[in-house]
């Protein structure tokens, strides 16, 4: 190859980068064959304690869930999983196909016309949201329930700021946990808001009836709401209480939580709201010869055409992971689906019960209705310290809803439990039991 | 070599089946009579061998880097180690909760940070966030991490533009609009920043100048020095866009040409998987500046343990769920120490030996464009193509017919019917010479089979017109538009 250009060496071919710019070594050790670094690899993973060696109660937007090996072995197959953007759609509908699944599946449990092909999360698929509200609806602030997990909340933050918006948010009644909807009433009445997001499960794991009041209060404000996926499978699609866009995390259906990554999110809109969408799109079409075919669609809207004029930057999706998601789907089928969320919830309601029964715990602490999540409050000790003694007694007792940023206004200690599919008798009983000896140890709260 | 796609008559996954009747999914005890769904999703019950029929037989009709020489340029296509996908799946690794107590993710927190340490070395940049889930994702954070200088600068109200060359990547004026600024284009001259171009331009005014280098036409931008003083004489930043590291791996660094912060593809550079769209993996990496600002949580070590330090004030907070793609991370990880020093210098010298044999070679059948000496990925014009009534997308429909994919086609846009072709390390000389010459047959064939390709994969050329004009974006849509075919009128025949 060097004497098809008529060079001696390899750096001729470097000899376009000044000597200043150059570096010496990167410093960053010796190469290893494939068994060294399976080595190195399983050495560090086995300083990690998988869910699974614990009564696992951690949940949230990610679940703990058991995927069907069938998942993988479709996500495995590395035309997919090897494959890029499908840039030339003829040589690429299987995936096409399969994200044309994906945004009908979608489309079906929220209730909305049209999915993209899936943006990074959950939670940037929220901020995706609220800047599609501000190219929809005039408007200097969103509306956020103060309940909203802290991620998420910092996460809209950031998608706010860049165009100078401002997040508001919504108090909850300290009973229910259910939004003040005469706030929302008061604030939309300003006339400055341009969007308000509400989720289900919202951010205590419970469901507020309220949910399918506001888009009445709303009007012409474009509605957003972050709904599980699993939970739609039982409860009324948000296009039916007039959402106009439905984001939510996917990754509870087939993909590992593999420490927060990666992810999928979910994203649907109403049909007038299709060209201010964000992301890739697949749409059904023909071939020359008139048979269906599939292509990405209304690329103006897109960053590689539309540059600064795109309705987002996102080019990279999570292509693979919605595939996992269609897959896990049709593979448990709507009945089992709907089943699955049954069954949680039966756990979650004995759960609740047990934990209810313990001196010092408040569970479920709000007064409202929920599926597999529900948030606890302790009467004594710290949210960590007790999750600590817990994950001790081998129990992954939930997470706490604190913003763990020093700074961040004090909250009571809260925990979100999740009755996970792990979960049984057993492990409840076990929960029930170190609750019970560590909470007298704890110190009192003030 | 003849080449045939799978071609399946296999049918969408809801003609399988029937959907569900109708009937209500089972009641919840509590759940509110107006939250409770009526009727069930409509989706097919299927057996489970059904299922993996169905999707297996799509996989069928996909290019990926596994069946074909995938040339994309600016995807840098290479080859994904089949050992971290089988990392990627210990328990270790996947079932571990982004909210589980720091004891018990030690070694997810040690891998990472030792992924960090090798990243900030190979970027020159001393802090290391993996939060970003993409690249774009990573512009995005770093124009914010920009904005969040300024505003505690006091100059936020002043620097409101985003300068770029006009061959940047979409993504990049789309992330500075989106994180509040005003994105300006400086035109190149002979594929370069003009550099004079850009002294006129930049002011104090100016938040940031963000450039890939080399650049989208393959070209090193040699008067990166001279182009980092003229930013930061102005007090502005500068960004790099990594998705062309593969280039100048070992032999260069963004800290090292000037660039106050950087994003990388792992799923370029570090061969993560591109999972036919995504996930992929950026890295923020940035320099003392700018490091203040980078997302909560920082993973730092204290003694022998580690854990996530949310204690950083200036932060921006939260671009996503968690720390990042974790699983891609795990995967550029193993390709890291795989590698070593002496395999990541070897990426960036085979990649652009690679780059430039076929350029000399394909130079002498379409014009190349700008100086010859190019880096990781070369353009061709399509240009003369014309004189024979076809194009350059006519071109890249053929070369699917060779079984090898097409590469990116009309970008970067200063090049008239341009073709940007990469051809990443993993690449022999075998697939090399094999890429050369089903080009050559694809360009040497008669306009007519040019404008008929594609003809051995699974569809043929698709109207992408008719997606657009008359969108169908799910199962709802095609079944109200069947119900419309079938409600409309029969044409009546003529008398």
């Amino acid at each position: 190859m060097l004497s098809a250009l008529g060079i001696g060496s390899v750096d001729e071919l470097f000899r376009d980068v000044p000597k200043k710019a150059r570096i010496g070594r990167l410093g960053v050790g010796p190469s290893h064959e494939e068994p060294e670094v399976v080595g190195e690899v399983d050495r560090l993973l086995g300083r990690n304690r998988p869910y699974s060696q614990f009564a696992n109660f951690l949940g949230g937007r990610l679940a703990c869930r058991y995927a069907p090996a069938a998942v993988d072995a479709i996500v495995s197959r590395s035309e997919f999983y090897t494959a890029y953007t499908p840039y030339q759609p003829e040589a690429s509908q299987g995936m096409l196909r399969a994200l044309f699944e994906f945004q009908s599946l979608w489309v079906e449990l929220s209730g909305m016309d049209l999915a993209n092909a899936s943006l990074y999360d959950g939670a940037t698929a929220a901020g995706e949201a609220l800047l599609l509200c501000r190219r929809v609806h005039e408007g200097r602030r969103f509306l956020v329930p103060a309940s909203l997990p802290w991620e998420e909340k910092s996460v809209l933050a950031n998608y706010a700021s860049g165009p100078g918006l401002a997040l508001t948010e919504i108090p909850y009644d300290p009973g229910t946990g259910r939004l003040d909807l005469g706030f929302v009433r008061q604030e939309v009445g300003r006339g400055d808001v341009f969007g308000l997001l509400a989720d289900i499960p919202n951010g205590f794991g419970h469901l507020d009836e309220g949910i399918a009041d506001l888009k009445g209060i709303l009007g012409t404000v474009p509605l957003v709401v972050a709904a599980d996926p699993l939970a739609l499978t039982v409860l009324e699609p948000p296009g039916n209480f007039g959402a106009d866009v439905v984001v939510g995390e996917g990754q509870g259906f087939g993909i590992a939580p593999s420490f927060g990554g990666p992810l999928v999110g979910l994203f649907a809109c109403r049909k007038e709201h299709a060209r201010a969408a964000p992301g890739r799109i697949v749409g059904a079409s023909v071939d020359l010869d008139g048979a269906p075919a599939y292509a990405l669609t209304l690329q103006t809207r897109e960053q590689h055409i539309r540059r600064s004029r795109a309705t987002s930057n996102i080019c990279t999706n999570q292509s693979l992971m919605a595939l996992a998601f269609v897959v896990y789907a049709t593979v448990v089928g709507p009945r089992g689906l709907a089943n699955l969320q049954a069954a949680l919830s039966e756990k979650a309601r004995t759960l609740a019960s047990a934990l209810g029964s313990i001196d010092g715990i408040h569970a479920p602490r709000f007064d409202a209705p929920y599926l597999g999540d529900f948030t606890i409050e302790l009467r004594r000790g710290s949210a960590g310290e007790f999750l600590e003694k817990l994950r001790r007694k081998k129990i992954l007792g939930g997470h706490p809803l604190a913003d763990p940023r020093p700074g961040a206004p004090t909250e009571p200690a809260r925990i979100l439990v999740a009755a996970t599919e792990s979960v049984g008798e057993k492990e409840i009983a076990k929960y029930v039991r170190a609750a019970r000896s560590i909470l007298p140890g704890l110190r009192e709260a003030a | 070599m003849t080449f045939r796609q799978a071609r399946w008559d296999e049918p969408n996954v809801w003609d399988l089946a029937p959907s569900a009747d109708g009937t209500p999914p089972p009641q919840i005890p509590g759940v509110p009579d107006r939250l409770r769904r009526k009727e069930g999703v409509r989706w097919p019950e299927l057996s489970e061998l059904q299922v993996l029929r169905h999707y297996t037989r799509l996989s069928q009709m996909n290019f990926g880097i596994n069946t074909s020489t995938y040339p994309l340029g600016s995807c840098t296509m290479k080859y994904n180690p089949a050992i971290s996908e089988v990392l990627a799946r210990r328990s270790g690794a996947a079932q571990l909760h982004p909210y589980q107590p720091e004891s018990t993710v030690q070694g997810a927190l040690e891998l990472t940070w030792r992924l960090e340490r090798i990243l900030a070395k190979v970027t020159g940049l001393p802090e290391i966030s993996l939060q970003a889930a993409a690249g774009a994702h990573g512009e995005y954070a770093a124009l914010l991490m920009v904005r969040a200088h300024f505003r505690e600068q006091g100059e936020l109200a002043q620097r409101t533009e985003v300068l770029l060359p006009d061959t940047a990547h979409g993504t990049n004026p789309a992330s500075a609009a989106m994180a509040g600024f005003v994105a300006r284009e400086i035109p190149s001259k002979d594929g370069c920043v003009d550099v004079d171009a850009l002294a006129a331009a930049v002011s104090t005014k100016t938040a940031c100048f963000m450039l890939t280098n080399p650049n989208t036409a393959g070209l090193f931008e040699s008067d990166i020095l001279e182009i980092a003083r003229r930013v930061h004489d102005v007090g502005g930043m500068l960004y790099y866009d990594g998705a062309n590291l593969n280039a100048i791996l070992g032999v260069t660094s963004p800290g090292r040409m000037g660039f106050d912060v950087a994003h990388l593809n792992l799923h370029k550079t570090f061969a993560t998987p591109h999972g036919g769209g995504g996930p992929g993996a950026g890295v923020l990496a940035a320099g003392e500046t700018l490091a203040p600002y980078l997302p909560v949580p920082r993973i730092v070590k204290t003694g022998r343990k580690f854990r996530l330090d949310y204690d950083r004030p200036k932060s921006i907070g939260k671009i996503k769920t968690g720390y990042g793609n974790f699983g891609l991370d795990l995967r550029a990880y193993a390709f890291a120490i795989a590698h070593g020093e002496s395999g990541l210098n070897h990426i960036s010298r085979r990649a652009v030996l690679n780059s430039n044999y076929v350029a000399a070679r394909l130079g002498k059948s379409l014009p190349r464009p700008f100086r010859p000496l190019v880096k990781h990925e070369f353009l061709l014009s399509g240009a003369p193509l014309k004189e024979r009534g076809v194009r350059t997308l006519d071109l890249a429909k053929r070369l699917l017919d060779e079984g090898v994919h097409a590469p990116t086609v009309y970008f970067p846009s200063l090049v008239e019917e341009s073709l940007m072709i990469e051809l990443p390390e993993t690449e022999s000389k075998r697939e090399l010479d094999g890429f050369i010459e089903a080009f050559e047959r694809a360009l040497n064939d008669t306009p007519e089979n040019l404008k008929a390709a594609p003809r051995s994969l699974a569809v043929r050329r698709i109207d992408e017109v008719r997606a657009a004009r008359e969108p169908l974006l799910s199962w709802k849509d095609l079944r109200s538009s069947a119900a419309k075919v079938e409600a409309s009128p029969p044409v009546a025949a003529a008398p």
